[in-house]
């Protein structure tokens, strides 16, 4: 049985219909990356899992145990925690005090002076900017505290969505590195990406959504041969 | 000429004595406005019912407005959490014109309640020490405007230290900023909406209940223009910050004390309402975008 099953979902942004039979798994340990081009439903795809936008229909489970229609915040402390696209740090406080939030839920609090140590080993330059307020941090070093936050949380499975957009290509690479480190030692991975050269990569298993349909699914490996893959997103 | 400098002096130490119970009612306003985005046009109605509920202990017990703040603003939490969940959280999804509507017909139904129990009639609450005052070189002060002055500067203080210093507080802190991102580090952000409500309310509740040391009132005065009041230090002072509401408070009491002292008394309520006009046309980001814009300059 897979770690996180995402079964036949659909949902809607008000009347309009954004997924239409999403279906998917996630095994425990591994990396899942679930790619697609702009307005594929990759965001509306975490944004469901976390609770936070409900499905219409289908069903989403956690270690066989149903989530789907759960508050986002009780999915949180049931261990799936996303790292939002476009950050969504909190500018007006500080590093430290947007890492620490991260640790608000009940599987984070009681870690939380561990996690954070762990946190400013993998991002040294986090613990050196921690009193800055994050809203003045580069691009690269907010995305860092975005992953660090969503790490306070003590993930089981940790959901990131395009991490590396509009990262200089130094900074993509620190945040594939970060990944990997992740899902070696710290939580089973499910990675939204556009960058499929990199995503396929370091993935296990892939899923191609388009236009809110799973239209591809397989191995990483397999994926990045398919000859449609190479065409549409490789530029191969 | 020694005689207006004396003057000027006092005004400004007046001005600093009435800023604290405006600080702490204001304060309310803009942590519910930054949370919920709502602005609570029943804070003056909270503040009213406190003053009046302060009254009746007072008059039962014989304790001191200071000793009841202690049980009255948190009184006045369970009321504002209860108005959030009652009535504003049903609403928060809708036009802000309906919370907007719906609140200022809390105000009027806190008013006719209050009408109907306690009469049109102007009250206070007078201890013993009311017309006491202490003299500062040529300067004289009265002993309830210094205690009102230091019961709200603890709570002020008691309250940063709060939403800074515990999970609650950095979580409503960052409510304010991005709910979303709430959700998504498990805060359950209408619970947290509810107790942002309920603080703003106690905020209200306890400068209800402080001000009954220093004006008399009724069922609807002092507290309309109160009400504008706080609109014109959160316009002036800006919704981030505690500092910037203090420095608020204390310029528009300033501004008051001085027109009160060189000019007429009846302008003094005229003093917020031009402040205000003045804020919104020509620095309309009040002091902080202010600041900020010296800053880059
Ligand atoms: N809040 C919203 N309200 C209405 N429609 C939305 C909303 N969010 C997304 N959509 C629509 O839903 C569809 C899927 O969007 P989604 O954001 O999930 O795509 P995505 O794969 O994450 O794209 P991107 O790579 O650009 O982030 C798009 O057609 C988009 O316009
Ligand atoms: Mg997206």
């Amino acid at each position: 049985m897979a770690l996180l099953e995402v079964r036949q979902l659909t949902a809607f942004h008000g009347d309009v219909q954004a997924l239409w039979d999403v279906s998917f798994e996630v095994a425990e340990g591994s990396i899942t990356t679930l790619l697609g081009s702009n307005g594929a439903g990759k965001t509306t795809t975490l944004r469901t899992i976390s609770g936070i936008l409900p499905p219409r229909d289908g069903e989403i489970r956690l270690g066989g145990e149903r989530i789907d229609g759960v508050p986002p915040h009780r999915i949180v402390d049931m261990g799936v925690v996303q790292v939002p696209e476009g950050r969504k740090l909190w500018p007006n406080l500080s590093v430290q005090e947007n890492l620490v939030l991260g640790a608000y839920g009940r599987r984070g609090r009681p870690e939380r002076a561990r996690t954070l140590r762990s946190v400013y080993e993998l991002f040294p330059r986090l613990a050196e900017r921690r009193s800055q307020l994050a809203g003045t941090l580069s691009g690269g070093e907010q995305q860092m505290v975005a992953i660090g936050r969503g790490l306070m949380a003590r993930p089981v499975v940790l959901m990131l969505d395009e991490p590396s957009l509009g990262l200089a290509p130094i900074l993509v690479d620190e945040v594939f590195r970060v990944i990997r480190e992740i899902a070696a030692q710290r939580a089973t991975v499910l990675l939204v990406e556009q960058n499929v050269h990199r995503a396929l990569q370091i993935a296990d298993t892939a899923s191609v959504l388009e236009n809110g349909r799973v239209v591809l699914a397989g191995p990483a490996k397999q994926i990045a041969g398919d000859a449609k893959v190479q065409t549409a997103y490789l530029g191969l | 000429m020694i005689e207006t400098l004396v003057r000027v002096v006092e005004a400004f130490i007046s001005a600093l004595m009435v800023a604290g119970l405006y600080a702490t009612m204001s304060y309310g306003l803009a942590l519910i406005y930054g949370v919920m985005k709502i602005i609570n046009l029943a804070n003056a109605g909270i503040m009213m019912l406190a003053a009046f509920t302060t009254l009746v202990l007072w008059q039962t017990t014989g304790l001191d407005p200071l000793v009841l703040v202690v049980v009255v603003a948190p009184l006045f939490f369970v009321v504002g959490a209860v108005l959030e969940v009652v009535v504003v959280r049903r609403v928060s999804a809708a036009a802000p014109i309906v919370s907007l509507l719906l609140l200022f017909g809390t105000w009027l139904v806190m008013q006719a309640f209050a009408n109907l129990i306690f009469g049109g009639d102007v009250r206070g609450v007078r201890p013993a020490y009311i017309d006491s005052v202490v003299h500062v070189g040529d300067v004289t002060l009265a002993y309830n405007r210094i205690f009102v002055f230091v019961a709200g500067a603890v709570i002020l203080v008691l309250l940063e230290l709060f939403l800074r210093g515990t999970f609650l507080g950095r979580a409503i802190r960052a409510l304010a900023q991005d709910r979303e991102a709430c959700a998504l580090v498990g805060v359950d952000t209408k619970r947290v909406s509810m107790v942002a409500f309920g603080l703003g309310s106690a905020l209200a509740g306890a400068a209800g209940c402080l001000l009954t040391l220093v004006f008399p009132f009724d069922p609807t005065n002092p507290f309309g223009v109160l009400q504008l009041k706080s609109f014109t230090i959160i316009v002036l002072g800006g919704l981030e910050s505690i500092i910037g509401v203090a420095f608020a408070s204390f310029l528009l009491a300033l501004a008051e004390n001085l027109t009160v002292t060189l000019s007429r008394p009846q302008l003094e309520n005229l003093v917020s309402f031009v402040v205000l006009v003045v804020v919104l046309v020509v620095m309309p980001g009040g002091l902080a975008a202010l600041l900020r814009r010296r800053r880059l300059a």
